[in-house]
């Protein structure tokens, strides 16, 4: 409930909403698989201090419509700040491969999300960036920067400036390995003081299993680590796909 | 001379290698590329059934449609073997790129 407590607090105060990044967000990757089905589940949960821990968790479907485009709907629920487990938003993601894969040094992607709270007033929330990933020998590194508003809110909105990165060493198809980072930084243009922006960063493990055909499942996880003020202590991550 | 060996991977643009998927099989199931510079794979699948090529080794992951086709690039590689597969036919689909 961290970032609806939030939206409280700053439409009281009518001040510029600060984005505040899930703690089941996950890493966007530029490439789109034609055909490709698959469920979805993230989760995530984040504690700092004794504050008590915040929990969210999504489950999606998604259909890679072509080579170009992957598009995915997902329902997201909350937990803590002492309510129990409860639908808080519905989704939609799509993302854009804009090159082929390996052509070019830089493989380019962009994404835009598109998001309706169960709480009207707090409008439509659309995050949209561009993806960025690159390959070194068996090393695989993605940045992506996204810009975050929400439209028709009751609280003014600012577009907000967020990142994303992992380094994946590509190691055995069960299991790879690397780091994952997540931040924001306040609005896109007027970025907040240092002790106000959130940084994390912490070790991930990637995988993936056939399960013959069509039928695989793939998986990432991260331990993420507060490197500022205003992030989250610990933060743990996991997304489970299951593609047919 | 190496290349005479292996007249079906080379195709007629440098640096551009051919292969087909036939009753599920990759042909040539070897590909000899060269090392350090980007390789482009073309692939055709004669099967009448979707396949999609595979390769953690590459880091590459791409349907080609029922007799359809598709291209992937990579590299550049270190000397090296990298494997491959059809997914959707591991059993048979199988083969292996060799940087040298």
């Amino acid at each position: 409930m961290k970032f609806y407590t939030l939206f409280g607090v700053v439409g009281i105060l009518f001040v510029p909403l600060i984005a505040n990044a899930g703690p089941s967000d996950y890493v966007f990757t530029p490439q789109v698989i034609k055909g490709e089905r698959e469920i979805d589940f993230k989760m995530g949960t984040e504690k700092s201090g004794r504050r008590p821990s915040d929990s969210a968790a999504s489950l999606g479907i998604g259909y890679g419509v072509n080579e170009r485009w992957f598009t995915e709907i997902y329902a997201k629920y909350k937990h803590g700040d002492g309510e129990g487990t409860h639908y808080d938003a519905v989704e939609w993601e799509n993302k854009f491969q804009l090159t082929e894969m390996g052509r070019y040094p830089v493989d380019l992607g962009l994404v835009l999300e598109i998001e309706r709270p169960k709480e009207h007033d707090e409008g439509w929330e659309v995050k949209w960036g561009p993806l960025f990933q690159f390959q070194a020998g068996k090393t695989q590194l993605n940045t992506n920067i996204l810009f975050e508003r929400n439209y028709d809110s009751e609280v003014r909105s600012e577009t907000e400036l967020l990142y994303q990165w992992q380094a994946k060493y590509l190691w055995i198809s069960s299991l790879d390995f690397g780091l994952q980072g997540f931040g924001e930084v306040g609005k896109w243009n007027n970025w907040e003081a240092t002790n106000r922006q959130s940084h994390r960063m912490g070790p991930a493990i990637f995988g993936e299993h056939s399960l013959g055909g069509r039928r695989e499942i793939e998986y990432n996880a991260a331990w993420l680590f507060g490197v500022s003020n205003a992030a989250p202590d610990n933060n743990f991550r996991l997304q489970i796909e299951y593609e047919f | 001379m190496f290349y005479m060996l292996f007249p079906l991977t080379l195709s007629a643009a440098e640096g551009e290698f051919t292969i087909t998927i036939k009753d599920h099989r990759f042909e040539p199931s070897k590909i000899h590329v060269p090392a350090h510079q980007k390789v482009k794979l073309v692939i055709s699948n004669l099967d009448a059934t979707p396949e999609e090529f595979e390769s953690h080794d590459l880091n590459r992951e791409k349907i080609i449609t029922g007799a359809g086709k598709t291209t992937i690039y990579i590299g550049p590689l270190k000397p090296g073997q990298y494997t491959f597969v059809g997914e959707f036919h591991m059993d048979t689909a199988q083969g292996t790129v060799i940087a040298e």
